[in-house]
């Protein structure tokens, strides 16, 4: 079974994270999994994309045990975690984020990346790369275009968690429903009523804002991964990496 | 169809088309940008209240005109996008009372507004992707006023939001609990305004067109061309079309 999966029924896609024994976390072969099927995704027509997590989690963040003292590893998986962003915001279609279960670091990253998102309230979400040592630097310019630069200030410096009601209070979910059993039925609602729209004036509407909003500045994502990689590699983040996951 | 009026250095502008819940044509969107130019260069309007008369503010643009009229589209988007620019760089604060709903160009509309007063239950959102139309026109006024991620979620999610919610996303600034409430306390916010001394309003206006870009025509002018080239396309023609086409029993399928 692929660690990503992509099905396309009439003008929805739905892109899948397959690797619910890790909680989805975004290793190497899963985020080279996730390019393949979003290139795909590229070459044909349709008006919404799904993203969403098999099994409990949406996704649990970077899988950061297979890079410790790798420093190129870090690079890459960080550098692959930047494009794959880039290339979900630079999709034609709308993208819709159905947060089924925890979606942390390098996961809420990837919710905030698309242009709507629906969860339930007692979901854990939030970035707490800081308490690892870690900088959220490839989430941080998805975050400031998202709920704008003061809050995303607070959000990224304070790390730790928080719940689905306040991921939509300040703006990374554009819906919320009170229990995950609700989920499903209002996402696929909210799918119908997304993908009436017409195919056209979606694809103009959304270069625009990607033009307005500066999405288009990839050299900012790639310079952010590098600083991701750096402050990864250094001596302390290592140490604290090790005692965390115990390896 | 609009109405302005002086009052205690309040200028208040009504969008007088109550019995067709204010759709805008292109005349009437006319009268409203020379009613907003005439006001933002009046010292005498130290403060301008825009409002709707009838039931809901503004329910966007008359689609039944556009259906029927291809010069129709194109004129009101060129004159929102004006109206749109004339009140964010007005140099007297801009109060709208959008009581019951704003939809669509009347949505947008609210992005003109230095304070937007609304209720708990009023409708608002850009509803237009369905119809092939792109709500790009505005989309520097709405980044401006609500910023990028909202803006972003407002203009794809073509589902509309309550007032309560649209305080939460900043669309509106200030939420009173029926459409009745909604005209006192934009009156009341007015002369509160109005009791200001202006040239630091202007200044303040000033300033703060300059850094979220407003005081730009490059940002709007490029909106306003991608909803332009929209105009006219096969998808458009049918989605608006079919907005009168009698309904026929949908069978299942086989």
């Amino acid at each position: 079974m692929s660690l990503a999966t992509l099905t396309i029924d009439a003008r929805v896609a739905r892109l899948t994270i397959n690797r619910p024994e890790q909680r989805n976390a975004l290793s190497l072969d899963l985020l080279n999994a996730l390019h393949a099927r979003v290139d795909e995704l590229r070459t044909r027509d349709v008006s919404l994309c799904v993203i969403t997590g098999e099994g409990k989690a949406f996704c649990a963040g970077m899988d950061l045990k297979a890079v410790l003292g790798n420093p190129a590893g870090s690079l890459e998986l960080l550098t692959l975690l930047a494009e794959l962003t880039y290339k979900i915001r630079t999709l034609e279609c709308i993208t819709l984020g159905v947060v089924n279960g925890a979606a942390i670091g390098g996961g809420c990253g990837i919710v905030t990346v698309c242009d709507l998102a629906i969860t339930f309230a007692h979901n854990t979400m939030g970035f707490p790369e800081v308490d690892l040592g870690v900088c959220p630097a490839v989430v941080a310019p998805w975050l400031v275009r998202k709920i704008g630069p003061g809050r995303a200030r607070s959000v990224l410096l304070a790390g730790g968690l928080m719940d689905g009601t306040q991921a939509r209070d300040i703006g990374i979910v554009s819906s919320l429903v009170e229990h995950h059993a609700d989920l499903h039925e209002a996402s696929e609602r909210m799918i119908a009523h997304l993908s009436a729209s017409a195919p056209n004036a979606i694809r103009a509407t959304k270069s625009l804002l990607n033009t307005l909003d500066g999405s288009l500045d990839r050299e900012l994502l790639l310079r952010a991964a590098k600083l991701s990689a750096d402050v990864l590699n250094t001596p302390t983040t290592q140490a604290m990496l090790r005692a965390k996951l115990g390896a | 169809m609009i109405r302005s009026e002086t009052r205690d250095h309040v200028r208040s502008i009504s969008l007088c088309r109550g019995e067709k819940r204010n759709a805008l044509q292109p005349a009437m969107l006319d009268s409203l940008l020379h009613e907003l130019r005439v006001a933002a260069s009046d010292p005498a309007a130290r403060v301008v209240l825009l409002l709707g008369e009838g039931e809901v503010f503004c329910s966007g643009f008359d689609m039944k005109l556009v259906h029927n009229d291809a010069a129709a589209l194109p004129a009101l988007l060129a004159s929102l996008s004006a109206c749109v620019r004339v009140m964010r760089r007005a140099p007297q604060p801009v109060v709208i009372a959008a009581h019951g709903g704003a939809i669509a160009g009347g949505c947008a509309l609210l992005s003109g507004g230095d304070m937007v007063v609304t209720d708990e239950h009023a409708k608002l959102g850009y509803p237009v992707l369905r119809l092939g139309i792109s709500p790009a026109v505005n989309a520097a006024g709405l980044i401006a006023h609500v910023g990028a991620g909202i803006a972003r979620e407002r203009m794809l999610d073509t589902s509309a939001i309550t007032g309560r919610d649209a305080l939460r996303v900043g669309l509106a600034h200030r939420c009173v609990a029926t459409p009745a409430d909604v005209l006192p306390e934009a009156l009341r916010i007015a002369a509160e305004l109005a009791a200001k001394p202006p040239h630091a309003l202007a200044a303040t206006k000033a300033l703060l067109a300059s850094i979220d870009r407003v005081d730009a025509d490059e940002p709007f002018d490029h909106g306003l061309a991608v909803s332009m080239s929209l105009v006219g396309s096969d998808q458009q023609r049918e989605r608006v079309a079919a907005l009168w086409a009698t309904p026929t029993p949908t069978k299942p399928a086989p």
